[in-house]
């Protein structure tokens, strides 16, 4: 998996966005993703040093399509301290 | 905040407001707070959402737009205290520029009233005469009015009753079709066209005619002007009027109460002189306001007469309303826009406000006063014909303290007018005197 294909999306939601007092940041990361190619992702994408990674694996809901249920597809968040001091750019004033 | 006082003029004050960028910060603050409530935006619960969130959400605009609209009231408020105005009315307000604000408001100030001599003012009413041919145009139409048709055997002539069958033709397309229609042979009536009395006359009992008319471009009916029509009519009946002869006999046909021609006449004459004399005496009162607002010097805002406008007008959709016409409708039918029944109205308008603002002086420094009871002789005098039963509602309808003040209002007008009059007159010597003279 190339590094540029393993962070999706920034997730920007009431709970990340309380997380970054603490200096972590959140990501939706390709499923087959792991935690050194996160922390090299972050570190190449945003110019960071990165002190750890932690990932949840995200339990897809059940919906319904019409009449049927169907399960959404489980998906892998990625939450990463920074170094002290250090910032993404990317999320501030998000 | 930074308020400059453009001028003053013609009763409205000119501000411009200008804001700090402090002051502007605190706006957008407060924009948020308002915004964030009620803004929906995904992983975030409502009013959860940091500011920086939102403004990249919704946009600076949105978060400006909110802060101006709270900003202007609160700052235009300031802005009033600090130049010690106190405003008449709503203001115009005009944004120059969005951040930091400038804003420029357009203040109506109240309206001052200066009376000048209006004591002074001398007019006579005009003498109210009824002259003899007045009252014998009266006893005419009466007489019209009770006339009787009698069927004739002659040709027919203008003014008789004739009884036809019109078929009527436009474009090879019925127009008209009526059978036996009673039709009072006019030369003026443009129904069902104009010429079609001219060609009748003339025509015998069971008589049938054709002939050609022409509508004229101008005509009404739009569908037919400038066209040609061909008339077929059958006459049946010829029928004159018979007007009811002038003996004592008649005035016993239009009231039981009369039974002599002198009578009648008498009645008529009181009649006329009690519309003349109403009619002198609305004629006189409006001299009288003319001529005092000549003397006074009177200054409002255009929003006075803007607002004025605004009242004739919903006034009369509401006249419209209850003939079962709209407002659309009325306007089509006098081709005109909205704002051209408005300019036409501003006349109006302009004289309503000016006389009102007089009035309201005049009953202040006269210092008229309307007395309750009156207020109750009034309501009494509304629900007079109504039943008994239902009367206690009516009087629970009107007995409010919004009708009361509108009708205190109204008798205070009718009283300042009626001083007016007075001393115009030169009547009324003592204070006492006068308040008799009015009630």
């Amino acid at each position: 998996m190339h590094l540029y294909e393993v962070l999706r999306r920034p997730l920007i939601t009431e709970k990340s966005t309380a997380l970054q007092a603490q200096n972590k940041y959140a990501f939706e990361t390709a499923d087959g993703a792991n935690k050194p190619m996160i922390k090299q992702a972050v570190e190449k994408a945003f110019k960071v040093t990165v002190t750890g990674v932690n990932v949840v694996t995200m339990r897809g809901k059940t919906r319904h399509v019409g009449r049927r249920q169907i399960q959404t597809n489980p998906w892998k968040k990625a939450i990463v301290t920074l170094k002290p001091g250090d910032k993404i750019e990317f999320f501030e004033g998000v | 905040m930074k308020v400059t006082k453009d001028k003053v003029e013609s009763s409205q004050a000119f501000l411009t407001v200008e804001l700090e960028t402090a002051e502007m910060e605190h706006g957008m603050e407060h924009g948020y707070e308002h915004l964030v409530t009620k803004a929906n935006i995904p992983g975030f619960r409502k009013g959860k959402a940091p500011r920086a969130v939102v403004e990249r959400q919704l946009g600076k605009g949105r978060l400006l737009e909110e802060a101006i609209d709270h900003l202007v009231p609160e700052y235009y408020e300031k802005a009033c205290k600090e130049q010690g105005i106190e405003p008449y009315a709503q203001p115009q307000v005009e944004i120059t520029q969005a951040d930091p604000l400038i804003f420029k408001a357009i203040i109506p100030l109240p309206p001052t009233v200066e009376l000048g001599e209006y004591q002074s003012i001398r007019l006579t009413p005009e003498q109210v005469d009824i002259k003899e041919e007045n009252i014998d145009a009266v006893i005419e139409q009466l007489r019209h009015q009770h006339a009787t048709w009698e069927p004739v055997d002659r040709p027919l002539a203008l003014k008789d009753l004739a009884v036809i069958d019109i078929n009527g033709m436009v474009d090879e397309r019925p127009y008209v079709k009526k059978a036996a229609a009673q039709y009072q042979v006019l030369e003026e009536v443009i129904t069902p066209a104009p010429g079609f009395a001219g060609q009748i006359v003339g025509m015998n009992k069971e008589e049938e005619k054709e002939f050609t008319l022409i509508y004229p471009a101008d005509y009404p009916g739009k569908e037919v002007a400038g066209k040609e029509a061909q008339f077929k009519v059958k006459l049946h009946e010829i029928k004159e009027e018979k007007l009811p002869e002038l003996t004592d006999d008649f005035p016993c046909q239009i009231s039981a109460e009369l039974k002599t021609i002198a009578a009648l006449r008498e009645e008529v004459a009181k009649n006329l002189k009690l519309r003349a004399e109403e009619q002198a005496r609305m004629d006189f009162e409006e001299k009288v306001i003319m001529a005092a607002i000549e003397k006074a010097k009177i200054e409002y805002p255009a929003v006075l007469v803007d607002m004025e406008i605004n009242r004739i007008i919903n006034e009369q959709a509401r006249q419209l309303q209850m003939s079962g016409k709209g407002m659309d409708e009325y306007l089509h039918s006098i081709n005109k826009t909205p704002e051209q029944l408005g300019e036409d109205l501003r006349p109006v308008a302009i004289k309503n406000v000016t006389a009102s603002l007089l009035l309201g002086k005049v009953s202040e420094v006269e210092k008229l006063e309307v007395a309750e009871t009156d207020i109750d002789k009034r309501i009494d005098g509304m629900i007079m014909g109504v039943d008994e039963a239902k009367k206690v509602d009516m009087r629970k309808l009107f007995d409010n303290p919004q009708t009361r003040e509108s009708i205190r209002q109204s008798i205070m007008a009718r009283k300042t007018i009626e001083r007016l009059a007075e001393i115009a007159k030169n009547t009324g010597k003592s204070g006492e005197q006068k308040k008799e003279d009015v009630k």
